[in-house]
């Protein structure tokens, strides 16, 4: 579909990953059946969940899927650091600093889960001091300083409302051919429950 | 930031007007189907023969292991027969003889990051696959692969499919000749052909540049190609022997002989003829029947080249049949660098030996090799895409191929490049050695996204991968070369049955449960074409597979007699041995004590065939005349947007176009070699249509025919420009006529 004169954060491809604590506690293949159970129990919220893709045996890769209508969720392995990535696709679902927060809050949710689900028995924690935020967006988002310096306000904003600081820097980390790729890093390392009570509507 | 404008505007420079022309109608063709003006099975077929395939749970259902499943996408028109809009599909490239260049494989990478999964999957045939594809973002897709000459058409559907050969093609030491310029002809001449839209299946041609050799499986393609040379008046004549009606599927079928030398000269005409008899004759209405093997079985090989050559003697002359041989001399791939012998000594890592003896092949070219980058499962990531790119501009530039056993090759590698390469390689994980050894397996998407899989081959490739892996390439030399095939079902996209252990997936019952099961064929031949199909012997559990691989390679170890093959081991053992070899890895176990077993490899659901669906493989049977007519609304469509747009002139252009179309479709009912040129379709259409009344309304006459007539002997665009919008309401009409008319041929036969 075409994308007449919109910004980076006006694609629907906005992504975040959260990296986890400990890469040795990590097993994916146990994640397939994590990942088959939240389909089952819809445990997603708003999301249309519908398949799980395994591709473990892809070195730095996608790791697990699971497939949603309008995001993927991914326990990937990308440049060797696993974490829970939230990949939105097609539609946005919201725009501008919304765009940062609604992926980030996706991304907190769903490692939330993981950290508490109880077939991995706790071993699954996560940093939040350290988040990438990647817009698979060619077109709107080329890998450039020109698309992180149009995007810096909003996403130092949405940052500073949920973390309650700005970060402490962003800084492009991928190479022109790359799909656009954020390094953020923040102040301080909150637990994902506290960032999620911060997400959670007054009253 | 530069504001963006749409992939479109970006790459309008790019794009072959011809290539983009076709994605924009295709786009168009969409907007039509979401306003339901569009019937869903032709729509289905015009999508699958852009390469745009359903994947699993797209009728809406999936099953969880313990219940089917509603999956509630927003409530939209279907993309096909039960086929949901908004549920994510599969797209397949073609990429003609698995010839790839470094920017190619820079925009797949980019579109697996875009609109899939981050994976490039390489097919069995060549081809790329990207899953989990939204349809709304495949004319962009296409665009994109379009400004780097990649097409989709006819990926998928009734079509010829993409045209196949050997990955050493040019660089082989023992082929014939380079068939890569014949293939890239045919390949030219074939697509979008109109004696290629009205097969009742799909065809697979192949190329081979020679007869013992594995990698062209001219022996299980539909067309087959194996190059040949002859001494004409003591000069080398350059010609292919061709096969036809071979396939695997349920049943395989060896192809057979339809001529031991077919000329440069006649390749393509004789091809052309083939086609032409198998539209005309082959199978419509039974899709389970309708591939060319069935016909040429039907017929016997005589009967059907007998017709063949009729059919050839009858085509009209097209210059294209020749053409392509006067710039046969013009193509050569040159390599990179410089041919450098490489200094085998004492410095090399084990790693680098080990990955040289499986995955380094000596050209044929002296100082240069073929490196091959074993994929696991076939699979590439958009960094791994991307790092190949940048490795083959370093080193070969843009000689690089995809494999028919899902691996991609670097041809023109310098020898002493090979050391730096490996590295490379090793950076980015791409250097796992035991390429084309019982190591690299193969597998279909089975069950993971195909609506038609029954078991999980990927999941077992995976597992056995973990048996057999560590062998990389066999501690025993008499295990290397044994080829290892799955596929999810008995369609045999996986080519189990010309491998020496394959795999198809089915389902046994037990306790009134379901279990996933594999069919174990042994003995296939590789070699030679796919030589040969294997033995079917039994059903075994899918847990029990990798026992049966250590049992049947054991026993194969232990007792093969001195330079005996496995195909030939397989057929000493006989069948009735090995069913009782291997007979008690038959019992399954009781779900309560071992619930294992009930669910398939890498998927913890109880195992269920509710999520079988209606295949796509099969496309949907859509006559050539349907297709016109359509192309005929659409343009009709176009002509209404360029009136709304306040554009007359192209308002009526396209409104003649559109009742051109329409008579075109028509006359070509019973008159396929009516050309494009109106002068040719008004001639034709007013003798058979007009002048014997068939065309007349049963209360305006003669009244549809002569808003053709007139618009075409005012050359099309005649008129004051006020009468652009009569000119689009009279092609409407013409065009309702025309379906009256198909309708009526329908319920009454084909005329005369």
């Amino acid at each position: 579909m075409s994308a007449e004169g919109l910004g980076p954060l006006e694609s629907a491809e906005v992504s975040i990953k959260l990296f986890v604590d400990d890469h040795a506690v990590v097993r994916p293949h146990e994640l397939i059946a994590v990942f088959h159970r939240w389909i089952s129990e819809g445990l997603l919220e708003d999301e249309l969940t519908i398949d799980v893709a395994n591709y473990e045996h892809v070195p730095q890769g996608p790791g697990i899927a699971l497939i949603c209508d309008k995001s993927h969720y991914y326990f990937d392995v990308r440049h060797n650091r696993w974490g829970l990535r939230y990949r939105g696709r097609r539609e946005a679902r919201a725009t501008g600093k919304d765009a940062v927060t609604d992926a980030l809050t996706r991304a907190l949710k769903a490692a939330a889960l993981l950290e508490n689900d109880p077939a991995l028995e706790g071993r699954y924690t996560f940093r939040t001091d350290q988040v990438e935020l990647v817009i698979y967006d060619r077109l709107r988002a080329p890998s450039e300083e020109a698309t992180l310096e149009a995007i810096r306000v909003d996403v130092e904003a949405a940052i500073a409302e949920l973390y309650g600081e700005a970060p402490r820097s962003l800084g492009l980390v991928s190479v022109p051919k790359e799909p656009f790729a954020v390094a953020i890093e923040n102040a301080s390392s909150p637990s994902l429950g506290e960032l999620l009570g911060r997400l959670a509507p007054a009253g | 930031m530069e504001a963006v404008g749409s992939w479109q505007d970006k790459l309008k420079d790019r794009i072959p007007e011809e290539l983009g022309r076709e994605i924009d109608i295709f786009e168009t063709q969409m907007k039509l189907r979401r306003r339901g003006e569009v019937d869903e099975r032709l729509f289905a077929e015009t999508r699958l023969r852009r390469g745009v395939y359903g994947q699993r749970y797209d009728n809406g259902h999936r099953h969880d292991g313990t219940q089917n499943r509603e999956l509630a996408y927003r409530d939209h028109p279907t993309k096909g027969p039960e086929t949901v809009w908004d549920a994510p599909g599969m797209l397949r490239i073609k990429i003609p003889y698995g010839k790839l260049t470094a920017d190619q494989t820079d925009v797949l990478a980019e579109l697996s990051e875009d609109y899939a999964d981050h994976i490039s999957h390489v097919t069995t045939r060549q081809d790329i696959q990207l899953h989990f594809v939204h349809i709304d973002d495949t004319p962009d897709i296409q665009r994109r692969l379009a400004a780097v000459g990649i097409t989709t058409r006819e990926a998928c559907g009734n079509s010829v499919r993409n045209i196949t050969a050997c990955h050493l093609s040019g660089v082989c030491k023992t082929e014939e000749f380079d068939v890569t310029p014949y293939a890239e002809a045919l390949k030219e001449f074939l697509l979008g052909h109109p004696d290629v839209q009205d097969f009742g299946r799909k065809m697979k041609p192949a190329f081979s540049g020679c007869a013992h050799e594995a990698c062209g499986l001219v022996n299980m393609h539909d067309v087959g190609y194996i190059a040949k040379t002859r001494e004409v008046d003591g000069q080398v004549q350059r010609g292919f022997e061709f096969y036809v009606g071979g396939g695997l599927g349920a049943i395989p079928h060896d192809a057979k002989v339809l001529t031991e030398f077919v000329t440069e000269e006649e390749l393509l005409p004789l091809t052309q003829a083939v086609c032409r008899v198998f539209a005309r004759l082959g199978e419509k209405e039974n899709r389970g029947r309708a591939r060319i093997k069935f016909l040429v079985a039907k017929l016997g090989i005589e009967e059907f080249k007998k017709l063949v050559f009729e059919e050839r003697e009858q085509l009209p002359h097209d210059p294209r049949w020749t053409a392509y041989i006067d710039e046969l001399p013009d193509y050569d791939e040159k390599p990179l660098r410089p041919p450098v012998p490489l200094q085998v000594n004492g410095e090399h890592t084990p790693e680098f030996k080990a990955w040289y003896e499986t995955n380094v092949r000596a050209q044929r070219q002296e100082g240069y090799a073929v490196a091959t980058i074993k994929l696991p499962l076939g699979d590439a990531t958009g960094d791994q895409m991307r790092a190949i790119a940048d490795i083959a501009r370093e080193f070969v530039g843009d000689a690089i191929r995809l494999t028919v056993e899902q691996n991609i090759v670097l041809r023109w590698v310098s020898e002493a490049d090979l050391p730096a390469l490996f590295e490379a390689l090793a950076a980015v994980d791409l250097a796992a050695p035991g390429a084309e050894t019982i190591a690299d397996l193969t597998s279909c998407p089975g069950t993971d996204t195909c609506k038609l899989g029954i078991a999980a081959s990927r999941g077992l490739v995976a597992e056995l991968t973990n048996h057999v892996g560590h062998l990389n390439g066999g501690t025993d030399p008499a295990l290397k070369g044994l080829r290892i095939k799955a596929s999810g079902c008995f369609n045999s996209c996986g080519q189990h049955h010309v491998s020496d252990l394959g795999f198809y997936g089915i389902s046994r019952k037990k306790g009134g449960r379901l279990v996933p099961h594999f069919q174990v064929v042994l003995g296939g031949k590789w070699m030679e074409n796919g030589g040969s199909f294997g033995l079917p012997t039994l059903a075994i559990p899918s847990k029990n597979i990798p026992e049966v691989v250590k049992r049947v390679t054991d026993r194969f170890l232990q007792e093969r007699n001195e330079n005996e093959t496995f195909h030939e081991f397989i057929d000493r053992w006989g069948k009735v041995e090995v069913k009782a070899f291997l007979q008690d890895l038959t019992e399954v176990p009781a779900f309560e004590e071992d619930p294992s077993f009930y669910s398939d490899w890498g998927d913890p659901r109880v195992f269920t065939m509710e999520d079988y669906g209606e295949g796509e493989c099969a496309g949907e049977i859509v006559p050539l005349v349907e297709f016109g007519l359509q192309s005929s609304e659409r343009e009709v469509f176009e002509a209404q947007l360029y009136l709304d747009a306040g554009d007359m002139d192209r308002a009526k252009a396209m409104a003649y176009k559109a009742m051109l179309t329409a008579a075109q479709a028509l006359v070509k009912t019973e008159y396929l070699d009516v050309t494009d040129d109106p002068d040719h379709i008004v001639t034709e259409f007013r003798t058979r249509f007009h002048e014997t009344k068939r065309f007349h309304d049963k209360f305006a006459g003669a009244k549809f025919a002569n808003y053709l007539f007139q618009t075409h002997e005012s050359g099309g665009n005649g008129g004051r420009p006020e009468q652009a919008r009569d000119q689009v309401q009279e092609a409407q009409l013409f065009i309702e006529a025309a379906y009256k008319v198909y309708e009526r041929i329908g319920t009454q036969g084909a005329p005369a």
